[in-house]
């Protein structure tokens, strides 16, 4: 196991009015010898389970209290966009392609306390996308989208260039930052009061519940919410056409504050954040867990 | 629980339902221009005339956004949904592969295309489409992916405004990249569509670089990529026009290679495009329904887009070559390929303009080796005018032309005749490339030099010689100074297979403007082995910098050697590992001077000589204390030099103790480079005398420096009791018969035969000694001439 790490990195890289020190306090690989090579690892929100993609496509959750791993679906690529609802429940893709050679996504929800997998929408052309809500989860589809329950609470999801929040039933739709491409990765903030999305060729922004921005935190990608106040994101480069490294980044969520988590020769990268942990992904699929203490 | 049951039952039927009668939908293709911006991982391919960042010369950002806007454009018209990551190209737009990705899994698209060019990175030029998906060639990751690819590829590779060198290829990156694992390309890894990263082409390959210059040709790969679309999702025949292009080139004029260093082309990149030519396309009524133009960047490339099917003209006219016009058939949904060769216009006869060597009588006279230049005003007919080409005397030799066809170059085979007056004629049947000959014969006279080959003064390895393993070093010697460029291409050492052995290009060594001679001298990497032979191969056209070359190319055999092997019977009398022990004795003792060496035989040192013979006086190398070792006649002094190739003489200085007697012997010529063990038998000290110096000597006709270094190591002596070798001058010992037959240069006193006890069992007075009653066996030959003797081994039957 790694030596723990005490990063020292703040007098170099933070603003220098707001000095703080990050303690890596332990990090260790998860399923080593039990899976191969595992990405998109996504906690929930107490962060005691763990889902992943294997490197044959398949869509499994670790149990990180008892350690039994479990199979969600076989379906290849399911589990790339695949979230846990606040329900419990996980939501998740499957693909087909029709014999026109379109392709035919279908929307899923797997029970982890049965194991039983509904297919919540019916197959349908374009983007459907499963959407992890404070009270459960949606399948958002240009045709027929899917809610777990009427008020699924509170929600985040983008399309195009429009980030998506929803709050109380009610929906909003905001676009702060131009951004030709689009926007990606949105999630609320653990006390649901922010929304963080990256925006392609801005990075990550930060607005609260009326769409107004409170900082943009750098052109990092796949932010998460380690708590209220922080997040967790991946920091790569790459020559154009494979990575050339890839480290995790802490980001304060009002900007004032950002550290390196891991070096750059690290390749970590797909971090997920859920009840104090950390976990994330190497460019070779290797799953570490990571601790940290922030001190103020 | 039952009714959870039945929904999913609903759901799985009415999926397979869905996707089996949802055909109707627009196909949404996500497209990804590969890279962005004018940075250090965008690809700036530098030619002529742009340098290096110039953002408007040669980038592959650059180049594939064109493709991706001009294929969102076509798919656009041809119905299909489209999604792209950018629209510019700019530093910001080069997002990262995870937000590509993402992008494209968030859009929901069925296909995904990663437009990018290639590279070999090295010197092997190549042009040719290639196409990747995610996992092993063969296994795509993500279903369909190598159909996808194999729908592209055709249509990429039936592009006829290129030049290909190889055709397509198909991989999965898994394979073509086992190095990477199973990462792979970044934009395919987690991509849920079906993806493609496509390769259209190799931006290195310089011609290639000139066309992705052109937004006429980008766009047609954009029209080619649509077509791999609609034969993947299975929609040719949904899009009712189609397109033309071409390339504009000169039917013969080389293309200019204006690049700082000319670069590779293949096929009709040969030829020079044409600029600012202007293509229209006319109907069957002459009614011009588009024009373009070609443009100035070196490409040649013309464009109609978007033409209804039909048959059509197109012409093609630039003021300075003849129009062209060719019908072309236009079907929907392809690509017709219509390339031009214009003529140039050339509207006077053919005259010789400029010429080499210019000689007139009294002038002084033309190297041998000067090829003959004829410069003309229009581009020559090849055949014609060589045809019309007449030397007297007659010299073999071959043409070649130059800037297209403007300048032929004579060069005679070997070499023009010494002290020749040679007159050339260029008869008036000479064409240019318009077919016009010339109104009158042209004639000239040159007289040449009375030299016409390079003499070869030394060379090392020299024919038969021994030549230390180690990393060997190889010299050429000429009577002028070497034209070096790529000299060492021209030298080459083989292996008893053929194999040749590589140089050490750093350690190189030329002649410069001021030495004596020419030459080269060069390492080779690598050692040679113990007991092989090799041949040292001097080509013909080794050349000095008047281009007078070799009479002829030569094969010299020599033989890998171990100079420290083992000696038996030598005894070390002195390993020079003491520099100190060591002094210098010359005329100007500052000049020269003894020191350690690391380049060593045995030990841990040699003794290294620095000498400056410059005043033509030898130089010592004296112990301070003389040696005790006592050599005697018939004894036997060998020492391990590492030599320089002076071909000064090298020579072991005696001193008879108690007196100031001393004798010279001759140790050899310092003719090669690296270790060599040279020996010489004592055989001229009338009493015991010991090692007193070695004398390097500069010889006035053969040494050939008077500076350098030489090293030695280990002296060895063998004494000349035992079973004694050496030989007296020109002593031969020969079994006849009944009788043992001793010749040699001088009177022989008298004939010994020892047994192998060392008993003298007969003598004789005289050169033959009768051993027909000894019993046959292995026995010692002492021979007495002048007093000195000789011992040799001889078996009697």
């Amino acid at each position: 196991m790694k030596k723990l790490i005490l990063l020292l990195l703040a007098a170099a890289m933070l603003l220098p009015a707001m000095a703080q020190e990050v303690e890596v306090t332990s990090q260790r690989r998860l399923l080593e010898g039990v899976e191969g090579a595992a990405y998109f690892p996504v906690l929930n929100s107490t962060g005691d389970r763990l889902l992943f993609v294997t490197e044959g496509g398949a869509l499994k959750f670790h149990d990180l209290n008892d350690g039994v791993t479990t199979v969600v679906t076989t379906y290849y690529v399911a589990g790339n966009d695949a979230c846990w609802g606040g329900d419990g429940k996980v939501y998740f893709v499957t693909q087909q392609m029709g014999e026109d050679h379109l392709i035919y996504r279908t929307g899923q929800c797997y029970d982890a306390a049965t194991r039983k997998t509904e297919c919540v929408t019916e197959p349908q052309h374009g983007a459907v996308r499963a959407v992890s809500a404070t009270r459960g989860g949606a399948l958002k589809a240009p045709q027929h989208s899917y809610n777990s329950a009427s008020d699924i609470g509170s929600a985040a999801w983008t399309e195009g260039s429009r980030v998506h929040v929803t709050v109380g039933g009610e929906e909003r739709v905001f676009s702060p930052v131009d951004s030709w491409a689009g926007y990606l990765w949105a999630s609320l903030s653990p006390d649901g009061k922010r929304v963080a999305f990256f925006a392609a060729g801005k990075g990550i922004v930060v607005i609260d519940l009326r769409g107004q921005m409170l900082a943009m935190l750098g052109n990092y990608e796949m932010p998460c919410w380690y708590n209220n106040e922080y997040l967790v994101a991946q920091n790569a480069t790459d020559d154009g056409h494979q990575f050339t490294s890839s480290q995790l980044m802490l980001l304060k969520a009002d900007g004032t504050f950002k550290t390196a988590l891991t070096t750059p020769a690290s390749m970590a990268m797909q971090p997920t954040c859920g009840g104090g942990k950390i976990v994330y992904t190497t460019i070779d699929g290797l799953l570490y867990e990571m601790k940290i203490n922030i001190y103020q | 629980m039952k009714k959870n049951l039945f929904k999913s039952t609903m759901m799985a039927l009415l999926a397979i339902f869905a996707v089996n009668v949802a055909s109707a939908q627009q196909p949404h293709v996500y497209i990804n221009p590969g890279h962005g911006g004018y940075d250090s991982d965008d690809r700036n391919m530098v030619i002529y005339p742009f340098h290096q960042g110039d953002t408007a010369g040669s980038w592959e950002s650059k180049s594939n956004l064109r493709k991706g806007l001009a294929l969102r454009e076509i798919l656009q018209k041809k119905g299909y949904q489209t999604s792209i990551s950018r629209v510019t190209n700019t530093t910001a737009d080069d997002l990262a592969l995870s937000t590509i990705v993402a992008l494209c899994n968030q859009s929901g698209a069925d296909v995904f295309y990663s437009i990018h060019s290639n590279a070999t990175g090295t010197s092997a030029v190549t042009n040719f489409p290639m196409v990747f998906y995610r996992g092993y060639t063969g296994s795509p990751q993500v279903a369909n992916a190598d159909v996808l690819a194999a729908d592209l590829e055709p249509y990429l590779y039936a592009s006829q405004t290129t030049v290909w060198t190889h055709n397509y290829q198909i991989w999965g990156d898994w394979s073509f990249r086992p190095e990477w694992g199973t990462q792979g390309y970044g934009v395919l890894r987690g991509n849920r569509a079906v993806a493609n990263l496509s390769e259209g082409s190799f931006h290195d390959y310089i011609p290639e670089a000139y066309r992705l210059l052109g937004l006429q040709y980008c766009w047609m790969e954009g029209w080619n990529i649509s077509l791999g679309a609609d034969k993947y999702f299975d929609r040719l025949d949904q899009y009712d026009l189609g397109v033309i292009s071409g390339n504009v080139r000169d039917d013969r004029i080389k293309r200019l290679q204006e690049n700082p260093q000319p670069f590779i082309v293949y096929g009709d990149d040969n030829l020079m495009p044409i600029h600012s030519a202007t293509v229209r396309l006319l109907d069957q009524n002459g009614n011009e329904v588009q024009r373009t133009m070609t443009d100035t960047l070196r490409n040649g490339i013309y464009t109609f887009k978007y033409v209804v099917p039909g048959t059509y003209t197109v012409e093609v006219s630039e003021p300075s070559h003849f129009s062209q016009t060719a019908q072309v058939i236009v079907s929907a949904n392809a690509a017709t390929y219509q390339n031009f060769y214009l003529k140039r216009v050339r509207d006077t006869p053919p005259v010789v303009v400029n010429y080499t060597p210019v000689w007139h009588e009294g002038d002084p006279a033309v190297k041998c080796s000067t090829p003959i230049i004829l410069s003309f005003n229009w581009d020559m007919d090849s055949m014609t005018t060589c045809s019309a080409f007449h030397l007297d005397p007659p010299v073999e030799g071959t043409f070649r032309w130059e800037d297209s066809y403007y300048r032929l170059v004579f060069e005679p085979v070997d070499a023009f005749d010494v002290s020749t007056l040679y007159t050339l004629t260029l008869d008036k049947s000479a064409e240019h490339g318009g077919g016009t000959a010339m109104d009158e014969d042209f004639t000239m006279q040159f007289y040449t030099q009375p030299r016409n080959h390079l003499s070869e003064l030394a060379v090392f390895p020299y024919e038969g010689a021994p030549v230390h393993f180690k990393t060997p070093t190889v010299e050429l010697r000429v009577d002028s100074l070497l034209d070096t460029y790529n000299l060492f291409q021209r030298l080459r050492v083989l292996d008893s297979e053929g194999n040749e052995l590589a140089w050490n290009k750093r350690s190189i060594k030329y002649n410069k403007n001021g030495d004596d001679y020419g030459f080269v001298r060069i390492p080779l990497v690598k050692n040679i082995e113990v007991g092989k032979d090799y041949q040292l191969i001097l080509d013909v056209d080794i050349a000095d910098t008047a281009g007078i070359h070799l009479p002829a190319a030569r094969v010299i055999n020599f033989t890998g050697v171990d100079a420290g092997t083992d000696k038996p019977g030598m005894q070390v009398v002195e390993p020079f590992e003491n520099a100190s022990d060591f002094r210098v004795l010359a005329n100007d003792e500052t000049k020269n001077k003894v020191t350690a060496s690391t380049e060593k035989l045995f030990g841990s040192k040699s003794l290294q000589l620095d000498y400056d013979m410059t005043d033509d006086s030898p130089v010592h190398v004296a112990p301070n204390e003389f040696n005790t070792v006592t050599f005697t006649q018939g004894d036997t002094l060998g020492i391990h030099v590492w030599g320089d190739m002076s071909y000064n003489d090298l020579i072991v200085r005696f001193n008879v103790p108690d007196t100031w007697t001393f004798i010279n012997v001759p140790l050899g010529r310092i003719d090669f480079h690296g270790w060599r063990y040279m020996s010489v038998p004592v055989d001229k000290l009338g009493e015991p005398a010991r090692f007193a110096s070695l004398v390097l000597a500069h010889h006035p006709e053969e040494s050939m420096c008077k500076t350098g270094t030489i090293r030695f190591d280990n002296l060895l002596k063998k004494a000349s009791s035992g079973i004694d070798e050496a030989r007296l001058a020109g002593m031969k010992v020969k079994v006849a018969g009944d009788y043992i037959v001793v010749s040699a240069d001088t009177w022989v006193q008298g004939v010994e035969l020892i047994d192998i006890n060392g008993r003298t069992i007969k003598a004789t007075g005289g050169n033959c000694l009768n051993v027909a009653d000894v019993a046959s066996g292995v026995y010692l030959v002492r021979v007495h001439i002048n007093g000195r003797t000789a011992t040799q081994k001889v078996t009697i039957h």
